[in-house]
């Protein structure tokens, strides 16, 4: 299961796994060092240096990701980046410089999970193996640096000067202490800390009294130095940012390359460690799956980060041939940090609507503000669902348009919907419209001030429209490629938090398909049964009477039993069926079990040949497995009726997919967990 | 706070570090200039072969005939006591110019990248400006107001500046592209303010803007906020509210009713400088004005997590006056200041303890003058108005000095221009190692016209003319790539944004 900490740590309060507690943990269990640590100070202004690029990455203008589907749980990566070392600021090169020959540079190009430890080997263009630092180095100057940190914003601290406040005691005269929060973090960052496990300490085990003596003085100075440094109220807000950056310090690797000064642009790619499937769906949900005759798909998400400073992300995907790729659709998160901030204020100004009111321009240029960005929100998702229709319709068996006329709505129907806090895209590319014909120019007055902006920002979060769409560009059946650019104009231009991607895939046996090869053979089947019958009854009467006729049984057993146990046998042979592990076993489970069953209906029928006499058991018994094999057949048709209702799906039922696209297509389904979810996040 | 700023705020508190402790460097070196218009030298030259002698950040100011300039680089100075220090007048090479020298250290918890601005613009007059006593103190109460909003918010300051150019009523018939907007007044009584908010807490910010609103009531001065929807530009304003002249009147006169009615003749700089923290405006202007100290100019921003406020101080005209520069710190500077700029020195108004640990340098008395006219005063009856032309520029670091791209601007604009002073600059390191900078230059056109279209036109000739002499000029001194040179002159502040394609 993944483990979702952006959500867990913006809750979290102190009381209940505040975000340092790692630190006070380890704080309270690591021996009391009794003199400095001693990082120099190079290496703290390496780490520093490297784990800031490597939050931003401004250094990489192309990422790509080539996905492989190995198998059934089992997903394996190849990533290339794109690397401009002119792009790394002067001071900072400096910096980065490896010592020793001063033409090269330490340049992180990735951050991955601790879990992943697979080891990775990075090449550049010219196929030569391009040198890594160490996890062991990159940990020890990661270490140095928030030692330094750590230095420079007790140094900056206003009660620096204060004697006998506990900074200035951390500072000047009681350095254990600060000693000892240098050791625990240093000790936090080599260990590690995985996310949603608590750190398991030797104090776990001893039953302790009250902390007394030196020992327990230094460790509370320690904690009280800490409360004051980062207060988890007011102040500097410090507590936040530093945790966060400890937090992801001690859950994942930075990846260093070394690369020559010499060529500044570099392309280089590695295999990513192997991802494993992070969780199945229901049993009960894969039983239905399996034995029903659905047709089904295998759906496989993943979910990745790029850095925002990315300007180009390419996701390619590959399977075998046999399997063809029915959809192949990419979301990303890019505004959603700009929709959060737009129904924040929404709600804000709702609240004060009375009190703006009062100053009647002030809440003119609040809604003016609103609708602006309302309105650019419309055009971006329109123009994101247009590339989705022309998608649909370059498929290879497109889906038409949805019905129903396109409605046309005036400014107060606009205004209406919204207020009733309808932002589906109708509403919304209607209001930007309205608003670029300057038809929105008195906004205060109108019925949108006041508490119908709560409606319209719980319509924007529901909606999510917040999240882009991109689709498949490959021509290929078996592949997948989707091509995601940066926005030209940001939405949210100073922030740095990671761009969230999720690929929501469809594999599905396509034409021409197993199901078809199995139906023609249970149609051959039930016509060898027919004929056989037919012929041995000396005609049809026997299909629909009760009547036993004469003559039933063979007079050559023999040769039936041959024709029953052969036909099938052949046919079988001719169908491919794959393994039960790979993900074509599990797209053919049930068609497989289809096949089987009508081999299992003939042998069964030439037993009966074989050994039964009497005419009324065995038309008893051609009439039951002509009817069997009838079930099998209808079976067969109702898995073409299937694929028919899945290939004209014209929205993905995934709750990763955006709900104004399934809006926009009134999909009303309920979404369905995925056959296998990849998280590549390296936050585990 | 929700968490998606946080991953912002860790990568910015990142970098802060990251940059403070680069191998050499600890802490940030400074100077700082007091001098009389015309500068001619607004800093000292870089040694070229010495990369880390380029300074990062670039400030320069001027009003009321007097001038303040500040340069910023990195440095490897570690050990000095206390959080920032300030060294005696002792570089001037030029008379009646006064050059400081100090250290600071950065404050890396001061993240204010990954705030959204509001800026506001505060119109205390529409007359000419030659502000009087009554009116400095007046100026000095409502930037305590504002700051102290904003202090009360935990917003920082990112940047103050009075006298500023005033905005022309917008009137229905424009076309919006600003091509037949009436040209600006160079300087006005005007105030520019901005600060930073956290875009999460719109509840601060609305908060902010409404007491805001709330001021203007009561005091009657006009505001405007920064046209804040998606697309609009830097110097697109909004108006809330317009100058109510009777309601400001009588607030000035209520509160002031002692302060004389005449312009102060002379007028004392005061650079204050400390570590980047909120609310630290907001003490100093409360401090002086509890010593009866007004505000005739001002102008604060921060560079490189250091704060620097420098405000140039009315001097009573019975004040003796007649004494040298100083430095020293804030506390010694209060009785140092009463005493010069003829405040009472009130023992009882004690000093905010916040900023005790900055340090001041204040130069002489000087003489101050005001600038000869300006539209509203009728002087479109002689043509002799001065204009503000707008300057912005990106040049990779290292390759041209802001003092002399600015020296270079006025030269190119020389041939057009009786007159022509750089009224604020301000330059500073941003990420991909380019200096980017603005600047606002006052020019009084040699051809004088009484026509506005002609005179438009005039501008934009002179503004084109400029801008090519100056593209061809960077590269032969820099040895820039020309492509990587950015650089427009505008008489449209909302223009400039246009660089990146006419460029």
């Amino acid at each position: 299961m993944t483990v979702h900490i952006r959500g867990q740590s913006a809750v979290a309060g102190r009381s209940a796994g505040g975000p340092l507690d790692p630190l006070r943990t380890l704080i309270q269990a690591v021996p009391v060092p009794t003199a400095p640590l001693t990082f120099p100070s190079r290496e703290a202004a390496l780490g520093l240096a490297l784990m800031d690029l490597s939050f931003r990455l401004d250094h990489v203008p192309r990422l790509s990701e080539h996905l492989t589907l190995m198998d059934r749980g089992h997903m394996s990566r190849e990533i290339s980046v794109d690397v401009d070392l002119d792009l790394i600021s002067g001071r900072l090169r400096d910096t980065l410089l490896v010592p020793g020959e001063g033409t090269s540079l330490w340049v992180p190009v990735s951050r991955y999970s601790r879990r992943d430890l697979a080891p990775a080997v990075i090449r550049d263009s010219r196929g030569e193996v391009v040198p890594r630092l160490s996890h062991r180095d990159a940990n020890r100057v990661t270490a140095a640096a928030f030692v330094k940190l750590l230095a420079m914003l007790i140094n900056a601290h206003d009660d620096v000067a204060t004697p006998a406040s506990p900074i200035h005691q951390l500072r000047h005269t009681h350095q254990r202490s600060r000693w000892l929060i240098e050791a625990a973090i240093t000790e936090l960052v080599m260990v590690g800390a995985p996310a949603g496990q608590r750190l398991h300490t030797p104090l776990d085990h001893a039953e302790l009294p009250e902390p007394v003596g030196t020992s327990g003085s230094v460790r509370k100075l320690a904690l009280l130095g800490l409360d004051a440094l980062f207060p988890a109220e007011g102040g500097h807000r410090l507590l936040m940012p530093f945790a966060r950056l400890l937090q992801l310090a001690t859950r994942q690797y930075i990846l260093v390359a070394q690369l020559g000064l010499d060529r500044p642009r570099r392309f280089l790619s590695w295999e990513a460690p192997l991802l494993p499937a992070q969780h199945r769906p229901a049993p009960l949900q894969s039983l239905a799956k399996n034995v029903l005759p659905v047709n089904r798909e295998f759906v496989v998400e993943y979910e990745t980060e790029i850095p925002r400073a990315v300007k180009a992300y390419h996701l390619t995907l590959e399977v075998r041939q046999e399997i063809s790729v029915r959809r192949f659709v990419m979301s990303s998160d890019v505004d959603e940090e700009f929709v959060e901030v737009l129904a924040e204020d929404l709600e804000s100004v709702a609240r004060r609507a009375d009190r703006l009111g009062t100053h009647h321009k002030l809440l003119e240029l609040e809604m003016q503000s609103i609708a602006s960005r309302l309105a650019e929100l419309g055009r971006r998702r329109l123009v994101d669902l247009a590339g989705y229709e022309s998608y649909l319709a370059r498929l290879p068996i497109p889906v038409g348009a949805p019905g129903g006329e396109q409605r046309r709505m005036t400014a107060e129907e606009v205004i209406a919907a919204l207020s009733a806090g309808d932002c589906s895209l109708d509403v919304l590319a209607a209001f930007c419209a309205h608003y670029a014909t300057d038809s929105m120019q008195h906004l205060a007055r109108s019925g949108l001030a006041g508490p119908a902006l709560l409606n319209i920002a719980a319509g924007l979060r529901a909606a999510q429209v917040g999240r882009d769409v991109t689709t498949d560009s490959d021509p290929r059946e078996h592949g997948g490629h989707a091509h995601w650019r940066r926005p030209s104009a940001d939405l949210s231009p100073q922030s740095t938090e990671p761009v969230r991607v999720v690929a929501f895939m469809a594999l599905a046996d396509e034409a021409p398909a197993l199901i078809e090869s199995i139906t023609r053979m249970v149609a051959g089947l039930f016509l060898v049964v027919l004929g056989i019958g037919t012929l041995l009854s000396g005609g049809v009467a026997w299909l629909y009477s009760w009547r036993v006729a004469g003559g039933f049984v063979p007079a050559q057993a023999d040769a039936v039993v041959a024709v029953l146990l052969l036909v099938p046998g052949l046919l079988l042979a001719r169908l491919d069926l794959p393994g039960t592990k790979s993900v074509l076993g599990q797209l053919h489970r049930f068609q497989r079990a289809l096949a089987a069953a009508s081999v299992v209906v003939t042998t069964a029928l030439a037993i009966v040949v074989g050994t039964v006499e009497s005419d009324r058991t065995m038309t008893r018994f051609f009439q039951a497995a002509l009817a069997v094999l009838m079930v099998i057949l209808l079976c067969c048709l109702c898995e073409f009726y299937a694929r028919r209702i899945h290939r004209s799906s014209a929205v993905p039922r995934s709750a990763r997919v955006p709900r104004w696209l399934r809006d926009a297509r009134r999909s009303t389904r309920r979404t369905v967990e995925p056959d296998d979810f990849f998280d590549a996040r390296g936050e585990m | 706070m929700t968490s998606s700023a946080n991953s912002t705020k860790s990568s910015e508190l990142a970098r802060i570090a990251a940059e403070a402790a680069g191998t050499y460097f600890s802490s940030v070196q400074f100077t700082l200039t007091h001098g009389p218009l015309p500068m001619t030298t607004l800093g000292a030259e870089p040694d070229k072969e010495d990369p880390n002698s380029w300074p990062t950040d670039f400030c320069h100011f001027s009003a009321a005939g007097l001038s303040v300039s500040t340069s910023i680089w990195p440095s490897a100075m570690s050990a000095f006591s206390g959080r920032v220090q300030i060294g005696p007048d002792e570089l001037a090479e030029q008379p009646d110019t006064y050059a400081y020298s100090g250290y600071a250290v950065p404050n890396p918890g001061f993240l204010n990248q990954s705030t959204r601005k509001v800026e506001v613009l505060i119109t205390l007059g529409t007359a000419h400006w030659s502000p009087t006593y009554r009116e400095t103190l007046m100026q000095a109460l409502i930037i305590e107001k504002l700051t102290g909003l904003a202090a009360e918010r935990g917003s920082p300051v990112l940047h103050l500046h009075t006298p500023v150019a005033p905005v022309p009523l917008s009137v229905r018939s424009q076309r919006g592209d600003g091509s037949s907007e009436r040209l600006r007044d160079a300087i006005g009584p005007c105030l520019r303010f901005s600060i930073g908010v956290d875009p999460q807490m719109s509840a601060a910010r609305l908060d902010f803007e409404t007491e805001l609103a709330a001021l203007a009531e009561e005091y009657g001065f006009g505001l405007k906020i920064d046209d804040q929807r998606l697309h609009r530009v830097r110097g697109e304003w909004f108006t809330i509210r317009g100058f109510d002249r009777e309601r400001h009147r009588q607030a000035r006169g209520r509160l002031f009713p002692e302060a004389p009615v005449h312009t102060p003749r002379r007028a004392v700089i005061a650079s204050i400088v400390g570590p980047s923290r909120t609310g630290t405006t907001a003490a100093t202007v409360a401090a002086l004005r509890a010593r009866g100290i007004g505000v005739l100019a001002a102008s604060i921003s921060s560079m490189r997590k250091t704060t620097f406020i420098n405000l140039i101080l009315p001097v009573a005209a019975d004040a003796p006056g007649t004494s040298g520069a100083w430095t020293g710190s804030w506390l010694d500077a209060l009785p140092w200041l009463s005493s010069v700029a003829g405040g009472t020195d009130d023992r009882s108004a004690a000093a905010d303890g916040s900023i005790a640990d900055w340090k001041v340098a204040v130069s002489p008395v000087m003489r101050c003058t005001y600038p000869p006219s300006s539209q509203q005063t009728g002087a479109t009856t002689t043509g002799r108005v001065p204009y503000p032309i707008w300057l912005w520029w990106q040049l990779p670091h290292r390759t041209v000095d802001t003092p002399a791209l600015l020296a270079e601007v006025q030269a190119a604009m020389e041939p057009h221009t009786r007159r022509c002073e750089i009224a604020y600059a301000q330059s500073r390191l941003c990420r991909g190692d380019v200096v980017r900078g603005r600047a606002k230059l006052i020019v009084m056109l040699s051809q004088e016209h009484r026509d506005h279209a002609a005179v438009q036109r005039l501008l934009t000739d002179a503004t084109e003319a400029a801008q090519l002499r100056i593209r061809e000029w960077i590269p032969t001194v820099g040895g820039v790539d020309p492509s990587k040179v950015r650089l427009r002159l505008s008489p449209r502040e909302r223009w400039l944004t246009y660089a990146d394609i006419s460029a």
